[in-house]
C-alpha cells in the first residue's frame, strides 16, 4: 500500500510536469498568433490581398488620325489577345504545345512571348498571343477550362486603313526599347511621323481593372476599374484621295511629292515612293523583314519628302531669277545670246540644249530653262548674298514640319565650303548653283516651300495637323519681282515654247510651274564631243531625276506642288505630267477656300 | 432504465457543453466552407457530431472495469483492424489506411491511439514494478507501442504515427519510468535519427525541411504553410467576417475543411477567434486534468485520464503549430473541429471515457 501512495505521488508529480509543459506548448502557439494576427497584420495583409487580385493594365485607345475631310487615315481594330497570368508563367512552353493544335505560333510569336516574360510591369498579365483569328477563339472557347490562367482580351490595336498611302507620313507605332514608365511597357507609342510627334495627344490615359481570381487563376470577380481615356483625335490637312492618287502615280517609281495648300500652308500630301506597309510595324515586324526593308535597293524607309536629298535643278532658277530682280536689279528685257555652252576661266559651261537658245531674255531664259542666261548672270553674283537670299525660300533650312526626321539640305556658300571641304569657294561653282546643280540640295518638301512662297508672296509654314486662322508674314519681296517669276512659271506650262507645255491642264484652270532636270552624274568632256548619251542608254543609278514644281489656279493660287521622280530622266517628261494629272484632278475635287 | 437517468445525471455537463460547442464551432466553419456549393459536407459533419455525441453518452455509462478487464482483448482486436487497414484497406489522400466494414468507413489507426493508452494504462497498473534498473519488463510496453505505430507509418500516415509515439512515451513518463530511461532513449535516438530520416519517403523530408524556410520555395513544399500563414495573417484581430475569408475562398489554403480548418477560422474571425477556441481546448483540457487528478485511488483511470486528454491536447496543437508555421505539416486534423469521422468519434469516445471515469468518481 505504501508502494501504491508512492506511485500515486510520482504519477502526480509527473502529470504536474506534463501540464506545465502543455501550458509551454499553449503559450508558443499564442505568441505565434500574437505574431501573425497581431504584429504582421498588415504584411499578410497585403499578401493576402496581392494573392487574389490580378491586376490588368488597360491601354487607352489610341486616338484617330483624320484627313482634312474626316475621313480615318489611322483608326483601331479590334484584336483578340490571348494572355497568361503572371504566376503561372512557369506553365507557359507547356501551355503553348497544348495550344499548337487549335493556335498558330509562329516564331516571331514566340520570340515576343520571350521578350514579354522578361518585361516587368505592374501588370498580372503577359500576352502570349496577339491577332487571333475568330476560328482560333472558338475553338480556344471550347478547351478554356483546361487552361483557367489564360485570358482573351480584346485590344484595340491602331490600324492604317490606307495601306502603304501613308506610312512615311503617319510613321508607326511601337514599343520602345528603354521605356522609362516600366508600368506601361506594353504601351505602344509614336515612332516616327505624326504618330511620333503628336504621340501626346494621341496616346490617351491608360487604365487598370482590379480582378479577384482563384488560386488556379479563375477570375472570379471583377472588383474595381479605372477605364483608360482614349486619345485624342487628331484632324491633319492630308487630303486621302489626293494622297492616294499620287500614290498611285507613283507606282514604279522612285521619288516624292509634296502638295501644300497656299492659303493654310497645310500639307495636302506627302508622299514617297517606294513605300512600306505599316500596319506590319504596328504589330511588330518581324528581324527578317526588318533587314530587308533595311537593305533594300530603293530605301522604301527613307521619306523622300522631306529627307531625300535632291539637286533641286532648274527648279532653282526661279530662285536665282528673283534675287536678279530684286538684289542685282538686272535689266529682265536685257538679252544674252545662248550657243549651248560659255566658256568661264579654263572651264566650259554647257546649257541642257547643245545647239544653243539664241538670244533669250530672262523670261525665256525661265520658260526654256536656258542654262547659259544664268552663267551669264552667275559671273556676277555673290554667292554668300545669293545663299542667304535662298535661305528666306526655306533652302538649306528645315521647313519645320510637323514631323521629324526632316533634313535641311545644302545651300552652300563660301564659309559652308571652307568648313564641309576645306577649299576656297570657286567662282565656277557659282555657276552650278544658279542652275540647282553643284552643291546645292534640298528637299522636295522645300522646292514645294519655294514654290507656294513665290505663289502667295507670303512666308507660308507647312503643317500637316490641321490648325486654325492661320496667318503667314509677307515676304520682303516686291510685287513686281513676284508677279514677273509668277509669269514666267506660267509661260513655263502654257506657252507654246515652255519646257511643259504638254503638261498644261486641260481644265479652266492654269497652272504655272518650272521643270527641272536633277543631274546626277558628271558628263565628262569625252562624253559632250561624242554626244550626250540618252538617259535611257545609262545605268539606271546614273540617269537624271525628273523634278516638277508649280501652283495652281495661276490667278488664286491653291495648290502648291512639287514632283520629284528619280532616275527618270527631264522634268518636262515625266514629273510635270503627273503633276498635271494630280492637279487637275485635285482642283476637280478639292477646290474650296477658307 | 431509472438507473441509466440517476447516471445520466451524476455526468460532468458542463465538459459535455464545452466539447459540444467546440464541435459546434467546427460546423460553424464547415458551413462556411460549403458556403455557396455543395452542402453534403455540412450535413454529413452534422450527422457524425450527432452520432459522435451519442456514442460519448453511451461510452460514459459503461464501467471503466470493463474496459480495464478487456483491454488487451480490445487491443488485439484494434491491432487486427488496422492491419487489415494498413494491407487491404482503401487508399485514400496517398495512403492505405481505411477500413469499409458493412458500408461504415473508418481508421482504425484512429481508434488504436486510445487502445495503446487503455492497455498501457492496464499494464503498467498492474505489473507494480518500479525498479529503475528492471529494463526487462518494459519490452513489452514498447512492443505495444511500436508494433501499430510502424503499421501507421508504413500506411504511410506520419502524423498520427508519431502521435502514437508520443502518446505512449507519456504514459511511460506518467507511470513513473525513471528518467535514466528517456535519456536513453534520447541518446538512441539520435543515434537512429540518420536512419529515420533515410526511411522517411521524399514528400515527408521535404516538409520537414520547408519548415526551416518556407519561401525557399513558395510554389512547392512551401506553399501550403505560406498560404495558410498568410491566411491566419491576414485575419488580423477581428477576422474577414464569417465566410469572407478570400484565402479559404479562392482555393488558396488547401484541405480547408480537414486539416486547415484553424486556418480558415483564423481568417475569418481573427486573433479573437482563434484565442476563443484555443481557450476552449485549454479549458476543455484543465477540465479533464481535474479530474483525473481527483481520481487519486485509481493509478488506471488516472493514466487512461492523462493519456486520453493528451492525445486531444497534442493533437490539437501540433495542428495548430502546423498550420501557422511551428511544425511540419503530417497531416492531422483539428479534433472535434475538423471534418473527419474517425478522428471525431475516436476524439468522442476518449471524452466518453472521460466522463465515465468522473462519473465513477461521483459513485
Amino acid at each position: 500500500m505504501n508502494k501504491e501512495v508512492k506511485k500515486s505521488k510520482i504519477l502526480r508529480r509527473r502529470a504536474f510536469i506534463l501540464g506545465i509543459s502543455k501550458s509551454l506548448i499553449t503559450g508558443i502557439v499564442l505568441s505565434k498568433l500574437y505574431y501573425l494576427q497581431i504584429l504582421q497584420k498588415s504584411k499578410y495583409g497585403k499578401l493576402s490581398e496581392s494573392n487574389k487580385t490580378k491586376i490588368k493594365i488597360l491601354y487607352p485607345e489610341r486616338g484617330t488620325i483624320l484627313d482634312l475631310y474626316n475621313k480615318p487615315i489611322a483608326s483601331n481594330q479590334i484584336d483578340y489577345q490571348l494572355n497568361i497570368l503572371k504566376e503561372k508563367k512557369k506553365y507557359i512552353s507547356q501551355t503553348v504545345q497544348k495550344l499548337r493544335s487549335i493556335i498558330q505560333f509562329s516564331k516571331f510569336d514566340l520570340d515576343q512571348v520571350k521578350l514579354n516574360l522578361r518585361d516587368e510591369n505592374l501588370s498580372d498579365f503577359i500576352t502570349i498571343k496577339k491577332n487571333l483569328t475568330m476560328d482560333e477563339l472558338e475553338l480556344f472557347e471550347l478547351m478554356s477550362n483546361q487552361f483557367p490562367y489564360l485570358l482573351i482580351t480584346k485590344e484595340k490595336v491602331r490600324h492604317y486603313n490606307h495601306d502603304e498611302n501613308f506610312s512615311h507620313v503617319l510613321g508607326y507605332v511601337g514599343y520602345k526599347k528603354a521605356n522609362k514608365n516600366k508600368k506601361l511597357a506594353n504601351l505602344k507609342i509614336g515612332i516616327s511621323g505624326v504618330e511620333k510627334n503628336l504621340d501626346a495627344q494621341l496616346v490617351g490615359t491608360d487604365g487598370w481593372v482590379k480582378l479577384e481570381a482563384n488560386s488556379r487563376g479563375i477570375i472570379k470577380k471583377e472588383i474595381v476599374r479605372k477605364n483608360p481615356i482614349p486619345g485624342k483625335n487628331i484632324k491633319t490637312n492630308l487630303i486621302l484621295d489626293i494622297q492616294s492618287r499620287v500614290m498611285k502615280e507613283l507606282i514604279n517609281i522612285n521619288g516624292a511629292a509634296v502638295i501644300i495648300d497656299c492659303q493654310t500652308g497645310g500639307i495636302n500630301c506627302l508622299a514617297s515612293s517606294p513605300s512600306f506597309n505599316n500596319n506590319e510595324f504596328s504589330n511588330g515586324v518581324s528581324n527578317r523583314k526588318w533587314n530587308l526593308l533595311l537593305n533594300h535597293e530603293y530605301n522604301p524607309l527613307l521619306n523622300r519628302s522631306i529627307a531625300g536629298l535632291y539637286s533641286p535643278g532648274s527648279t532653282y532658277k526661279l530662285i536665282t531669277a528673283l534675287f536678279a530682280i530684286e538684289k542685282m536689279k538686272i535689266n529682265i528685257n536685257k538679252e544674252i545670246n545662248c550657243v549651248g555652252s560659255l566658256k568661264f576661266g579654263n572651264r566650259k559651261f554647257h546649257c541642257w540644249k547643245k545647239e544653243g537658245h539664241g538670244n533669250v531674255n530672262l523670261l525665256g531664259a525661265i520658260q526654256k530653262s536656258c542654262d547659259c542666261y544664268f552663267y551669264e548672270l552667275a559671273k556676277s553674283i555673290n554667292i554668300d548674298e545669293l545663299s542667304s537670299f535662298s535661305k528666306q525660300f526655306s533652302f538649306g533650312n528645315k521647313s519645320g514640319i510637323d514631323i521629324p526626321n526632316e533634313l535641311s539640305g545644302i545651300m552652300p556658300n563660301k564659309s559652308w565650303k571652307r568648313l564641309n571641304r576645306n577649299e576656297r569657294w570657286q567662282r565656277g561653282e557659282t555657276l552650278n548653283t544658279v542652275i540647282g546643280q553643284g552643291y546645292v540640295l534640298s528637299t522636295p518638301l522645300q522646292i514645294a516651300l519655294m514654290t507656294a512662297r513665290i505663289a502667295t508672296g507670303r512666308k507660308i509654314l507647312p503643317s500637316i495637323l490641321k490648325v486654325k486662322n492661320r496667318e503667314f508674314k509677307k515676304m520682303d519681296l516686291s510685287d513686281k519681282g513676284l508677279n514677273f517669276i509668277r509669269s514666267s512659271m506660267y509661260s513655263v506650262v502654257n506657252d507654246f515654247d515652255g519646257t511643259a507645255f504638254k503638261s498644261r491642264l486641260s481644265s479652266n484652270y492654269k497652272m504655272a510651274g518650272k521643270t527641272g532636270t536633277s543631274q546626277v552624274r558628271k558628263i565628262s568632256l569625252e562624253e559632250r564631243e561624242s554626244g550626250v548619251l540618252k538617259n535611257e542608254e545609262i545605268d539606271y543609278k546614273l540617269r537624271d531625276h525628273s523634278v516638277f514644281t508649280g501652283f495652281a489656279p495661276y490667278d488664286n493660287p491653291k495648290f502648291a506642288i512639287t514632283i520629284i521622280a528619280e532616275h527618270m530622266g527631264s522634268g518636262s517628261k515625266v514629273a510635270a505630267p503627273i503633276a498635271k494629272r494630280v492637279l487637275e484632278f485635285s482642283l476637280k475635287n478639292f477646290l474650296s477656300y477658307v | 432504465m431509472s438507473e441509466i437517468f440517476i447516471q445520466l445525471k451524476k455526468l460532468n455537463w458542463l465538459l459535455v457543453f464545452l466539447i459540444s460547442f467546440l464541435s459546434f464551432v467546427g460546423l460553424v466553419m464547415i458551413y462556411s466552407v460549403t458556403y455557396g456549393g455543395d452542402d453534403r459536407i455540412f450535413t454529413s459533419h452534422l450527422s457524425k457530431i450527432c452520432l459522435g455525441l451519442s456514442i460519448m453518452i453511451g461510452v460514459s455509462l459503461v464501467d471503466l472495469n470493463f474496459i480495464k478487464k478487456h483491454a488487451y482483448l480490445f487491443y488485439l482486436i484494434g491491432i487486427i483492424l488496422l492491419i487489415w487497414a494498413t494491407f487491404f484497406g482503401i487508399v485514400g489522400k496517398g495512403s492505405r489506411r481505411w477500413l469499409n466494414i458493412g458500408g461504415l468507413v473508418f481508421q482504425p489507426s484512429e481508434l488504436i491511439k486510445i487502445l495503446v493508452i487503455i492497455t498501457l494504462a492496464k499494464f503498467f497498473d498492474e505489473k507494480k514494478i518500479q525498479n529503475a534498473k528492471d529494463y526487462i519488463f518494459l519490452i513489452l510496453p514498447i512492443f505495444l507501442i511500436l508494433l501499430p505505430f510502424f503499421l501507421i507509418l508504413i500506411q504511410p500516415d506520419l502524423g498520427t504515427a508519431m502521435i502514437v509515439l508520443l502518446l505512449g512515451l507519456i504514459i511511460f513518463f506518467i507511470s513513473g519510468i525513471s528518467l535514466k530511461f528517456f535519456g536513453i532513449l534520447s541518446l538512441f535516438f539520435l543515434v537512429s535519427t540518420p536512419y529515420i530520416w533515410g526511411s522517411l519517403k521524399e514528400y515527408q523530408q521535404k516538409r520537414i525541411l520547408t519548415l526551416f524556410n518556407p519561401e525557399n520555395d513558395p510554389l512547392g513544399s512551401g506553399y501550403h504553410i505560406i498560404q495558410s500563414q498568410i491566411a491566419v495573417g491576414s485575419g488580423g484581430i477581428f477576422g474577414k467576417g464569417w465566410t469572407k475569408g478570400s484565402q479559404s475562398h479562392l482555393d488558396f489554403l488547401p484541405e480547408k475543411h480537414t486539416d486547415f480548418i484553424f486556418s480558415m477560422l483564423g481568417e475569418e474571425f481573427g486573433f479573437l477567434g482563434t484565442i476563443s477556441v484555443i481557450g476552449l481546448i485549454v479549458l476543455i483540457t484543465y477540465l479533464t486534468y481535474s479530474i483525473a487528478s481527483k481520481s487519486f485511488s485509481d493509478n488506471f483511470n488516472k493514466m487512461i485520464g492523462y493519456g486520453i486528454i493528451s492525445n486531444y491536447f497534442f493533437v490539437s496543437m501540433i495542428n495548430m503549430s502546423m498550420v501557422i508555421g511551428i511544425l511540419p505539416v503530417v497531416g492531422l486534423p483539428l479534433p472535434l473541429v475538423s471534418y473527419g469521422g474517425s478522428s471525431m468519434i475516436s476524439y468522442f469516445i476518449g471524452f466518453g471515457i472521460i466522463l465515465s471515469i468522473d462519473r465513477s468518481k461521483r459513485n
